[in-house]
């Protein structure tokens, strides 16, 4: 007579590939954002001269939406190169907070493990890998993994098209896409809503984010909106 | 051919970002946090998520701005991909309605 096989997964146990499958499809609805935004920014970019390639590479070794709309912007024939990365130092450095929230969830890991997976984050992984470790009591690698792939996939090959066939295409932000990204990420706050109290500092974020933006030209208004929302944070937790 | 000061530029790029995506880890690794640096990481998440969305919040076109606040509204009561479809509707919509 045999044992039954206890190694055999049970039904709802998550194996690595089904939180990598569970995450890809979680990304799904965020695609709608990404998708016209690859677009415009590839045909941008063909605009200022650069190819298909260039594009690729730019948006897959880079792999940040805001600091390359921001580069394809400062863009000149030859680039200046301290400029655009001074740009992308700016605009990316939320990261670094960001980064700095996942590591009580990763400092488990081995650096070889932890380093690599950081290369994917961006704003809608990250977001969605920490609301999923809230609802789960505990943060799934391979989740935001499914997650991150998925969008730098998509984000890649999208602006890589966009460069193909960008002259053809006209303005898809004018037809509302654009609100697809504050679509997402307000859906993705609801998510963090933990009362009044814990959401004030959001609104110093947003009032001084949205100033900034206004008065002051450049990609200042994330770090500014950021860090007024911690200083608050700041004074809130210690009041 | 891909010229070098573009190839260059490119690859300074990915690095910088590349950096501000494991520096704040690499800092905090393995680290106790007081409960008050806890509790403001805790409000970072929101506050960078908010932060980059406030442009949409100062366009100042009606059209825009009703259309966010459609949005808004349906943020808090429906799942992910009905509000996205309802926000780009209502933009579109709203846009066109504007022009004409």
């Amino acid at each position: 007579m045999t044992e039954p096989d206890l190694t055999l997964p049970t039904t709802g146990y998550r194996t690595p590939h089904n939180e990598l499958i569970r995450g890809a499809r979680a990304a799904l609805p965020v695609l709608l954002g990404f998708i016209p935004f690859a677009l415009v920014l590839g045909a941008q970019a063909s605009h200022k001269g650069l190819g298909v390639t260039e594009v690729a590479m730019m948006t897959g070794l880079n792999f940040g939406g805001g600091s390359e709309f921001a580069a394809i912007e400062l863009w000149t024939s030859p680039p200046l190169l301290l400029v655009i990365v001074a740009m992308t130092l700016l605009v990316n450095s939320r990261h670094l907070l960001m980064g700095a929230t996942l590591a009580p969830h990763l400092s488990h890991l081995p650096l070889r493990k932890a380093l690599p997976s950081l290369f994917f984050m961006c704003d809608e992984s990250w977001a969605m890998g920490l609301a999923d470790a809230q609802q789960r009591g505990r943060f799934s690698l391979a989740y935001f993994l499914g997650v991150s792939l998925c969008l730098w996939l998509i984000w890649v090959s999208f602006t890589a098209l966009g460069a193909v066939i960008g002259p053809a295409l006209g303005d898809l932000r004018s037809y509302g896409f654009d609100m697809a990204f504050a679509a997402v990420f307000l859906v993705l706050l609801r998510g963090m809503w933990r009362g009044v109290h814990a959401a004030v500092p959001w609104l110093f974020s947003l009032v001084t984010a949205g100033l900034f933006h206004l008065l002051i030209p450049g990609g200042w208004y994330v770090l500014a909106g950021t860090c007024a929302g911690l200083v608050s944070a700041y004074l809130w937790a210690r009041t | 051919m891909i010229d070098h000061l573009t190839l260059l530029t490119i690859v300074a790029m990915a690095m910088v970002t590349y950096l501000t995506r494991v520096l704040g880890f690499i800092a905090l690794r393995n680290r106790v946090m007081s409960p008050m640096v806890h509790e403001v990481l805790q409000a970072a998440p929101g506050c960078v998520l908010i932060a980059v969305i406030a442009p949409t919040f100062t366009s100042g076109h009606p059209a825009d701005l009703i259309a966010l606040a459609l949005t808004l509204f349906a943020a808090t009561r429906l799942p992910i991909l009905p509000v996205v479809l309802i926000a780009v509707l209502a933009t579109a919509t709203l846009r066109w309605l504007s022009a004409s």
